[in-house]
C-alpha cells in the first residue's frame, strides 16, 4: 500500500539508504559469523593469514568449555551443567523480579504525582551509575557477613538491584504512552484500579515488558564481576565457570570463542520466546501525557 | 438558642462524595506505597548502603588486603592526591573522549536504523532479532573477539582493509587507533540497544500524522526532523541517558580488548578504579576515585534529566 | 479549484478489488459526497484521489491533467482525516501554518494567511494551546483550518465528523457547508451517514461493494433511487420492501392476503415479465385515507407517537413493516393507506428500479 512514488532524487536517496542499511547489517552480523567459525578452528587455522574460510572443524574449544574430550578430567570438566543451571535460575528469577518491581514502580510513577517523585526516580536511575568495580570489595564483605556468599539467592538479589532501575525507567516510559482514560473508563464502569491495571493497561504495554525483560535477561546472564566475587563453588554461574577454565597458557582463543557462542545461545532462545511480544503494540510515551 | 440542624440533602451528598474521594485517595495511596516499597527497600539496601560505605572508605587510608593494619583517617588526602595526578587527568580525558564518540555514534546509527525498521517488510522481524545479537554477547567475549579481529598480524579486519589499500594499521598498539577500536567495539555491541528503543518510539507515531504531513507537502527530511524526532524525543533522551551512564562504567571491554594498553593509555577511569582496588589494593584511593566518577555521572545525568522533564511538560 | 475526474479507476489489494471500475466527474467548486456502508470503497477512492493510495488501473485527472504519478504534496490537495491528525507536539498556531512552512512560504505571507484562517474559524483564543487540550469538535475545526489555509485545489474529508458528539456535529455540518460555499473549493467528503450526505452534498455518489450505485443530487436520489440498495440506504426510517405476486385483481403483497390494486401499478411495470418488488418509504404509508391514497387491507398493529409524528407497524404474514404519519390527527384507519406517488417498483432479482415508463434504471 505505497504512496505514489516520486522523482529520481528520491529514488537515489532510497538506494543510498538501503546501501547504508546493508553496510550496517554486515557490520553487525559479520563479527558474529566470525565468532562462530573461529570457535571451530584449530590453532593453526586460527592464526592463518590470509584468513581461512574453509577448514577442518576442530572442537577443542568446545571441549574445554564443557570439559569433555581432550579436556576431560580437568577441573573444568566438573560443574558446567551445574553452572548452566545456576545461570538459568539466577537470570530468570532475577529478570522476573526486576521486571515485576520495575513495572509496578514505573506504573505508579507514570500515573501518580507524589512528593519526592522526581527524587525517587533519580535515585532509581542513580543505582545504575555505580561502577561494579567500586563496590566489589564492599559486597564481598557484606555478603560474607550476611551469609549470602555462594548462594543463588544472593546472586538473584544482585541481578535485581542491577536491573530494576533500568526496568523502572523504561516501563514508566511505556506507561506514559497509555492514556489515563483507560483506567478512568474502567473505574466508571465499576472496576477497581487493580483490575484495570492488570487486565487493561498491562496488555497494552506488552511490548515494553518484553523489551525490558530482554535487556534485564541479557544483563543478568552476562553479569560477571559480582558473580565471580560472590561465588566460590555452589552458585557459580556459567560466565564465571567458563572464564575459570582459561588463563593457564595465555589467551585461549578457541575456548573464549566457544564460550561466547555457548553463552549467547540461551539469550537467543529467550529472545526467540518473547519475539511475538517484542514489537507488538509498542507505543512509547510519545503521544501520552506525563 | 441554637438548634443542631440536620445537613441539607445537598450537603449530605457532598459529604458522601468527599468520603468516597477519601476512600479512593487512600486506596490510591496504598497502591503507591505498595508498588514502590519493594523497589525502594532493595535499592536502599543494596545500593544506598554500599555508596555510603564507599564514601566513608574514601576518607580513609587503608587497604582491604590488610584491614586491620592502618585504618588511618586520611581526610581529603585521597582526593587531593588523585586530583593532582596528571596521569589521572589523562584518564579522565580519555574516558570523556571514549564516551563522547561512543554515545554519539550509537545514537546516530541507532536512530537511523530504527527509523528504517519501523515499517514492516518481508523478513523485518528476522533481521531485527538478528541485529539484536551483538548486545547479547558477554562484554568480555566482545572484547576478546575484537582483539582477535583487530590483531595487526592475523586479524581479519586488517586483511579486509588491505584489500582496499589500507595497510598496517596498528589498532591496539597505539592510543588513538585503540580509542577508535574500543569505540567501534562498544558501538558494535550497544547500538542494538538504541535501535530497539528507537524503533519502539517511532512505531508509536500514528501513520495518519505522516499522511497528513505528506498531504501538507512535507518532504521526507522535513517529516523526520519536525515530526518524528520531536515526537519521540523523550524516549530517545532516556536511551541517551542510559547509554551515557553505562559507557562511563565500561570496564569489561577494556579489560579484554586492550588490558589498558598500550602502556596505560587506554585505561578509563573505571579501569583505574579496578586497578587501584585489585592490583594495588589501595582501597581508600579506589573508593575516592569511584566517588569522583560517581559525581561526574550524577552531575551529567541531572542536567539531562532536568532537560527531559522540561520536554515532558508539553503534553 | 479544480475539476476532478476519475476514469475507470480500480484499486486492488492482491485479489481483492476495493474500488472496481469507478468513473466519475466532480465539477469545479462542487461538494461531492461519497456515501456508502463500511467497506464499500469510498475511503479507498478518496485516498486514491489524494495520492495516498496507488491506483491499480484507470486515471485520475485534475483539470484534465493526469495526476496518477504525482505524490500527494504535488497534487495541491488538502485532507481532513477521520481521527485527529494534528501534530500533538505543536500548538494550534504551529499546526495551522505547518503546511505553509513545509512548502517554504515566506513569513509575511504566512502571517497573512494565518490571520485570514483564524478569522474564518474564530480560533484567535486557541492559538497557543495544544491539541491534547482541546475537545474533539475544536480539533476538527483546526484540522479544517490547516487544510484550508493552503488554498488547495481540492479539499478531501474522510468522515471528519464521526468522532464528534451529535450536538456538535449539526453545528459543524452547517459551518462546513457554509464554508465550502464561501470558498468555492472542490470538495469530496466521505461518510456512511446518509443524513450528513443529504444535508451537505451538491451531489451524492452512492457506493456499494466497490462500485458506484448512483450519482445524483440529494433530491433525485431520494425521490428516484435507481436500485433497492439506493432506496434502502437513503432515507430514515428505511424503505419497506414487499414482494409482489400477480393475482387476479392486482398484486398480492408479500405473504399476506392483501392485494395492491392493478391501477396502483403503472402499466409499463405491470407488463414486465420479471418478478417485482414494491418499495415504499414509511412516510408514504399512512394511517388514514387522504387524497389519492390507495387503501390496502393490511392491518395496523402498534402505533406510538414520537413528537408530532406517529410511528406505526403493520404486518405482512410473518414480517413487519413501518409507516410514519406526520399529520396531527388522532384517529386511524384499521388498514393502511398508501400514497401512490411514493410507490416504487424494483426487479426482485437484480434490485434495479423499474421506472413508471418501464425503463430499468
Amino acid at each position: 500500500m505505497a504512496a505514489v512514488s516520486r522523482s529520481d532524487t528520491a529514488r537515489a536517496t532510497r538506494i543510498f539508504i538501503l546501501a547504508l542499511l546493508t553496510v550496517y547489517v554486515f557490520f553487525s552480523l559479520g563479527p558474529i559469523f566470525w565468532l562462530a567459525i573461529s570457535s571451530l578452528k584449530g590453532r593453526a587455522d586460527l592464526f592463518a593469514m590470509p584468513p581461512v574460510w574453509i577448514f577442518d572443524i576442530d572442537t577443542t574449544g568446545y571441549e574445554s568449555v564443557f570439559g569433555v574430550g581432550a579436556a576431560a578430567g580437568t577441573a573444568s570438566a566438573y560443574g558446567v551443567t551445574d553452572a548452566l543451571v545456576n545461570s538459568v535460575i539466577v537470570s530468570s528469577i532475577g529478570t522476573l523480579l526486576a521486571v515485576l518491581l520495575g513495572t509496578l514502580a514505573g506504573y505508579v510513577c507514570s500515573r501518580h504525582d507524589f512528593r519526592g517523585k522526581g527524587d525517587f526516580l533519580f535515585f532509581v536511575l542513580s543505582t545504575r551509575m555505580l561502577p561494579p568495580v567500586a563496590v566489589l570489595v564492599f559486597y564481598h564483605l557484606m555478603f560474607a557477613r550476611l551469609g549470602l556468599t555462594d548462594t543463588r539467592f544472593g546472586l538473584v538479589l544482585v541481578a535485581i538491584f542491577a536491573n530494576v532501575g533500568l526496568a523502572t525507567w523504561i516501563m514508566k516510559g511505556f506507561f506514559d504512552g497509555v492514556p489515563k482514560e483507560v483506567e478512568q473508563i474502567a473505574q466508571v464502569n465499576g472496576y477497581s484500579r487493580m483490575y484495570a491495571f492488570v487486565y487493561l493497561v498491562l496488555p497494552m504495554v506488552r511490548g515494553g515488558i518484553a523489551a525490558t525483560a530482554g535487556f534485564c535477561f541479557i544483563f543478568a546472564w552476562n553479569e560477571f564481576a559480582f558473580a565471580s566475587i560472590l561465588t566460590t563453588t555452589d552458585a557459580k554461574t556459567l560466565p564465571v565457570k567458563i572464564s575459570s577454565a582459561s588463563g593457564a597458557t595465555g589467551i585461549e582463543w578457541t575456548q573464549i570463542m566457544a564460550a561466547g557462542v555457548v553463552l549467547i545461545i540461551p539469550v537467543l532462545i529467550f529472545f526467540y520466546l518473547i519475539r511475538k511480544h517484542l514489537l507488538m503494540g509498542m507505543t512509547f510515551g510519545v503521544l501520552g501525557r506525563n | 438558642m441554637t438548634t443542631t440542624t440536620e445537613p441539607t440533602p445537598s450537603q449530605a451528598a457532598a459529604m458522601r462524595h468527599a468520603k468516597a474521594k477519601d476512600r479512593k485517595k487512600s486506596s490510591g495511596r496504598l497502591m503507591i506505597f505498595g508498588f514502590l516499597s519493594p523497589t525502594l527497600i532493595i535499592l536502599l539496601f543494596m545500593v544506598a548502603y554500599p555508596i555510603i560505605s564507599l564514601i566513608s572508605y574514601s576518607f580513609y587510608n587503608f587497604s582491604a588486603l590488610n584491614p586491620h593494619e592502618g585504618y588511618k583517617w586520611a581526610g581529603l588526602d585521597n582526593y587531593s592526591y588523585l586530583l593532582s595526578d596528571s596521569a589521572l587527568w589523562k584518564r579522565f580525558i580519555f574516558t570523556g573522549k571514549f564516551v563522547f564518540v561512543c554515545v554519539s555514534l550509537q545514537m546516530l546509527i541507532g536512530i537511523f536504523v530504527g527509523y528504517q525498521l519501523q515499517k514492516a517488510f518481508r523478513g523485518r522481524d528476522v533481521i531485527f532479532t538478528m541485529l539484536m545479537m551483538p548486545m547479547m554477547l558477554s562484554p568480555v567475549v566482545v572484547g576478546f573477539l575484537w582483539r582477535y579481529m583487530l590483531n595487526s598480524e592475523w586479524g581479519v579486519v586488517n586483511y579486509l582493509l588491505s584489500g582496499v589499500g589500507i595497510t598496517d594499521v596498528g589498532w591496539l598498539s597505539q592510543t588513538t587507533p585503540a580509542l577508535f577500536a574500543a569505540a567501534a567495539a562498544d558501538t558494535w555491541m550497544w547500538t542494538p540497544f538504541i535501535i530497539l528503543l528507537a524503533t519502539a518510539a517511532f512505531r508509536g507515531i500514528p501513520d495518519t500524522i505522516y499522511e497528513a504531513a505528506e498531504v501538507d507537502g512535507a518532504s521526507p527530511a522535513y517529516k523526520f526532523f519536525r515530526l518524528t524526532l520531536p515526537m519521540s524525543a523523550p524516549v530517545l533522551f532516556i536511551a541517551l541517558i542510559l547509554r551515557l551512564i553505562d559507557s562511563f562504567k565500561q570496564y569489561d571491554l577494556f579489560f579484554a580488548l586492550t588490558g589498558g594498553g598500550p602502556g596505560s593509555s587506554t585505561e578509563t577511569v573505571s579501569f583505574a578504579v579496578a586497578k587501584l582496588a585489585f592490583s594495588y589494593f589501595y582501597t581508600g584511593e579506589a573508593s575516592a576515585l569511584a566517588v569522583i566518577l560517581l559525581f561526574i555521572i550524577i552531575g551529567l545525568s541531572m542536567i539531562l534529566v532536568r532537560h527531559l522533564n522540561k520536554m515532558g511538560e508539553k503534553y | 479549484m479544480a475539476k476532478v475526474e476519475l476514469k475507470n479507476l480500480s484499486v486492488e489489494f492482491g485479489a481483492f478489488k476495493a474500488v472496481d471500475d469507478v468513473s466519475l466527474t466532480v465539477e469545479d467548486g462542487e461538494f461531492a459526497v461519497y456515501l456508502g456502508p463500511s467497506g464499500c470503497g469510498k475511503t479507498t477512492t478518496l485516498r486514491a484521489v489524494a495520492g495516498l493510495q496507488n491506483a491499480t488501473q484507470g486515471d485520475i485527472l485534475f483539470d484534465g491533467e493526469r495526476v496518477n504519478d504525482q505524490s500527494p504534496s504535488e497534487r495541491n490537495i488538502a485532507m481532513v482525516f477521520q481521527f485527529v491528525s494534528l501534530y500533538p507536539h505543536l500548538n494550534i498556531r504551529e499546526n495551522i501554518i505547518f503546511p505553509l512552512k513545509a512548502r517554504g512560504m515566506p513569513n509575511a505571507e504566512i502571517a497573512r494567511k494565518l490571520d485570514w484562517v483564524v478569522g474564518i474559524f474564530n480560533l484567535g483564543d486557541e492559538l497557543k494551546r495544544y491539541p491534547g487540550a482541546l475537545p474533539p469538535g475544536t480539533t476538527q475545526k483546526v484540522s479544517l483550518a490547516r487544510a484550508v489555509v493552503r488554498d488547495p485545489a481540492v479539499l478531501l474529508l474522510d468522515e471528519p465528523l464521526s468522532a464528534i458528539d451529535e450536538q456538535f456535529r449539526e453545528e459543524m455540518r452547517w459551518e462546513l457547508g457554509h464554508l465550502q460555499r464561501e470558498l468555492g473549493v472542490t470538495t469530496i467528503y466521505v461518510t456512511h451517514d446518509q443524513r450528513e450526505a443529504m444535508s451537505l452534498a451538491d451531489r451524492i455518489v452512492l457506493m456499494n461493494n466497490s462500485k458506484i450505485v448512483q450519482v445524483a443530487d440529494p433530491q433525485s436520489i431520494f425521490f428516484n433511487p435507481n436500485s433497492e440498495f439506493a432506496g434502502n440506504f437513503i432515507g430514515s426510517p428505511s424503505m419497506n420492501f414487499i414482494d409482489l405476486s400477480p393475482v387476479a385483481n392486482g398484486f398480492r403483497l408479500g405473504e399476506s392476503k392483501a392485494v395492491l390494486p392493478t391501477e396502483a401499478v403503472p402499466e409499463a411495470v405491470r407488463g414486465a415479465a420479471r418478478p417485482i418488488r414494491l418499495g415504499v418509504r414509511p412516510r408514504d404509508v399512512q394511517l388514514l385515507a387522504g387524497p389519492g391514497t390507495v387503501r390496502v387491507d393490511l392491518p395496523i398493529e402498534d402505533v406510538f407517537s414520537v413528537g408530532r409524528e406517529r410511528y406505526f407497524t403493520f404486518r405482512l404474514g410473518d414480517e413487519i413493516a413501518q409507516g410514519v404519519d406526520a399529520r396531527t390527527r388522532r384517529d386511524a384507519d384499521t388498514a393502511i393507506n398508501l400514497r401512490p406517488e411514493g410507490l416504487m417498483f424494483f426487479d426482485a432479482q437484480t434490485g434495479q428500479r423499474i421506472a413508471a415508463n418501464g425503463a430499468v434504471l
